[in-house]
């Protein structure tokens, strides 16, 4: 058995890698882009055979038709998670598209894919405060409303599909919630966002959908490893969601106090309104750092399901207070600072 | 139909653009904001996709990834080419010769050579051309100017123009990662990319056809791949020798800030145009005699500064601070020039000096890369 893994120089990538050396014995090889830093992945592959680096980038097919090789399953976990729009489309839907193409042009028996997506790809401007979020809710009907990243995961979503359909390959899609760890993002911007002198703490006592990163990588490689997956899609959050409040008070107790703000849910909407209307009226002289639309997508307050990640028999492998612990423990060994994405 | 038989283009034109990478954002939310004057019909990427969420996110009717279909088609009447500089040519002939008139983003193509055939080309379709200067349009730049115009520099006699550059950024990290990125093929490389901001200045105030070129660049980075990536320069001194006028160019990745500015020395006053504070300020010989004359310029040039920081901020106020204010007002002129048959914004023989400047600077950085190859 071998799987090929894109992304694995990520922050989840590293943790996914170490997941799958834990689970049973097949060979792992990790398809690394030129320039990309390679410590965490060559420790874990340090004394073993098991797991090998090859350089190649996903910007054409050709890197990855020799990472196909014999691979039987493909991880993707390869995606921009900032930059310009171009730079975003090209690392996570064109990257996605060459790999599909490596895919197809080079395999007569076409591996199983699992493809990790996001949270992001859920219509939830539209949902009633509080109302629950599992694989039934719809996609989101208006990609353009939505931020980069969010249409950026809709459209490499749909491209698999739409490859899947024509070319018969198993797929199954995971849908990480925010994912935290020990060199992850310290806040997520569902908590809340900084601005100079203070933290505007927009979350309140919604829950935070988090799923620690060793969690997430262990929901990958069940899913992965399982047949009855193909075509399906789960959601990976952990058990024992806090608020975005206990988050803070959590952050600020173990790691270092911040000048917060609390804004409520319908100043926020307020304050979306305002900028929507004096980026309207500027003709984007500064960006529209909030619109009504994606702030209801991530403040207005949902509930989240595992109940179908569950049924595969994934269990978090590390509860909510320790991964908090361990994450605000390195936090506080390291130089502080509340980063807004994520 | 000959080209030049074609019938004069009618408000709005329609716009079409090729290369849907990080720039092409700019030229088409600039081109949304005046509708009157041209709108964009339709995108063009050899990636489809990359058409496709263009199209998507600014609401383009219509997306292609093959050229010469969405000419044929759409049948516009000014392409804008947005793809990275090896395909400037081929994409401009083809458009010119379809009957487009064509604004190519800078760098304007590979060599002097490529610009001058696409300079042809355009005069032979009586079409319109110009290249992505747009910074020669921004509002500082167009005050100097002004202050040039009414004699208030004197005679230039010299040209200092400063570019930093921050490879750290995304596309600065892509490029230092990736032995295959395209900034690589180029005849200059990462200058190569860049430098016409810098060039341009200067171009401006030396008139010579053939100004002399001395240039020398290193590569200031310390060496982290151990392979050819590291060789890739990353900063360069140009002087620049007309008849009567100088100019010295810095384009710099290290330097910090990473500023950028144009000083312009006349035998009146030197002018400073700090490109992104956007303030234009005078520098003058002392009024007042003795110490006493030595004492006032600090405040004249504080209150300068303030002046303009005022003015920035009605500026602000007026929802005229816009980051692409230049690339807009180049647009603008050009649209004009088309439907006026009126002058071009940038004269073609200023896009040849500059090609043919770029040339002689590459030309001289590769000797020098010959002779400290030999002597290692």
């Amino acid at each position: 058995m071998t799987a090929l893994v894109t992304g694995a120089t990520g922050f989840l990538g590293g943790a996914f890698v170490a997941r799958l050396l834990a689970h049973g014995n097949g060979r792992i090889r990790c398809l690394v882009r030129p320039g990309s830093r390679t410590t965490v992945l060559e420790r874990l592959a340090a004394g073993q055979s098991r797991v090998s680096l090859l350089r190649g980038s996903l910007a054409s097919p050709d890197a990855a038709q020799v990472a196909l090789d014999d691979a039987d399953v493909v991880y993707h976990l390869a995606a921009g998670t900032g930059g310009a729009a171009a730079d975003l489309f090209l690392n996570t839907v064109v990257a996605s598209k060459n790999l599909l193409e490596a895919m197809v042009l080079r395999r007569a028996r076409l591996p199983k894919v699992v493809l990790v997506s996001s949270f992001g790809v859920y219509g939830t401007a539209g949902l009633a405060r509080g109302a629950l979020i599992d694989e039934d809710t719809p996609l989101e009907p208006n990609p353009e409303r939505r931020d980069l990243y969010s249409q950026a995961k809709l459209r490499q979503e749909r491209l698999f599909r739409e490859y899947r359909k024509r070319h018969g390959f198993p797929l199954v899609v995971l849908r990480p919630g925010v994912i935290y760890g020990p060199g992850g993002t310290p806040i997520s911007s569902r908590v809340g966002l900084p601005v100079p002198g203070l933290f505007l703490h927009l979350g309140g006592r919604n829950l935070l959908p988090l799923t620690f990163v060793d969690n997430c990588a262990e929901a990958i490689v069940v899913a992965g490893e399982q047949s009855a997956t193909d075509g399906q899609t789960y959601n990976v959050v952990d058990d024992d969601l806090p608020t975005c409040a206990d988050y803070l008070r959590h952050y600020q107790r173990e790691v270092r106090t911040l000048r917060t703000l609390r804004v409520p849910y319908p100043f926020t909407q307020a304050l979306s309104w305002l900028c929507e209307r004096y980026y309207q009226y500027s003709q984007g002289q500064l960006p529209a750092f909030f619109t009504s639309y994606r702030s209801a997508t991530t403040w207005a307050g949902n509930r989240f399901s595992n109940a179908k990640l569950k049924s595969l028999g994934w269990r978090p492998i590390v509860s909510t207070e320790e991964g908090l612990r361990r994450t605000f423990a390195v936090l506080c060994n390291s130089a502080p600072a509340a980063n807004a994405a994520g | 139909m000959n080209a030049n038989s074609q019938p004069r283009a009618e408000r709005p034109l329609r716009v079409a653009v090729v290369g849907c990478g990080k720039i092409a954002d700019g030229h088409v939310d600039e081109i949304r904001k005046m509708p009157e004057q041209a709108q964009t019909v339709a995108v063009c990427d050899r990636e489809g996709l990359m058409a496709e969420q263009l199209a998507a996110r600014f609401a383009i009717p219509a997306h292609y990834d093959d050229f010469g279909q969405m000419l044929r088609q759409e049948r516009p009447d000014v392409v804008h080419i947005t793809t990275p500089p090896q395909s400037h040519a081929p994409l401009a002939l083809q458009a010119l010769a379809a009957g487009c008139h064509v604004y190519v983003e800078k760098p304007f193509a590979l060599d002097r050579a490529q610009a001058a055939q696409i300079v042809a080309a355009a005069e032979e379709h009586g079409r319109k051309l110009t290249v992505g200067y747009s910074s020669l349009f921004d509002p500082p730049v167009l005050r100097l100017r002004e202050l040039v115009a009414a004699g208030v520099v004197g005679e230039v006699l010299h040209v200092e123009s400063f570019y930093g550059y921050n490879l750290d950024g995304p596309f600065g990290k892509a490029l230092l990662a990736d032995p295959g990125h395209w900034v690589r093929g180029l005849p200059g490389q990462l200058f190569h990319n860049i430098i016409d901001h810098m060039l341009n200045k200067i171009v401006e105030f030396v008139p010579d056809d053939a100004p002399q070129v001395t240039a020398i660049a290193r590569a200031l980075r310390p060496a982290r791949a151990g392979d050819g990536r590291d060789t890739l320069m990353d900063e360069l001194r140009v002087l620049v020798r007309g008849r009567r006028v100088t100019g010295y160019g810095t384009f710099s990745s290290h330097i910090r800030p990473a500023a950028q500015f144009v000083r312009v020395y006349g035998t009146r006053n030197i002018a400073h145009v700090d490109l992104l504070a956007r303030t234009v300020t005078l520098e003058s010989s002392p009024k007042l005699p003795s110490a006493i004359g030595r004492l006032v310029p600090p405040f004249e040039q504080a209150g300068a500064l303030l002046g303009q920081g005022l003015s920035n901020i009605g500026r602000f106020l007026r929802s005229d601070f816009q980051y692409f204010a230049g690339m807009r007002r180049l647009m603008s002129l050009f649209y004009d020039s088309i439907l006026d048959d009126g002058p071009l914004p940038i004269a073609y023989r200023d896009i040849l000096r500059i090609s043919q400047i770029m040339d002689d600077i590459f030309s001289q950085i590769r000797a020098q890369n010959a002779v400290a190859e030999g002597s290692t």
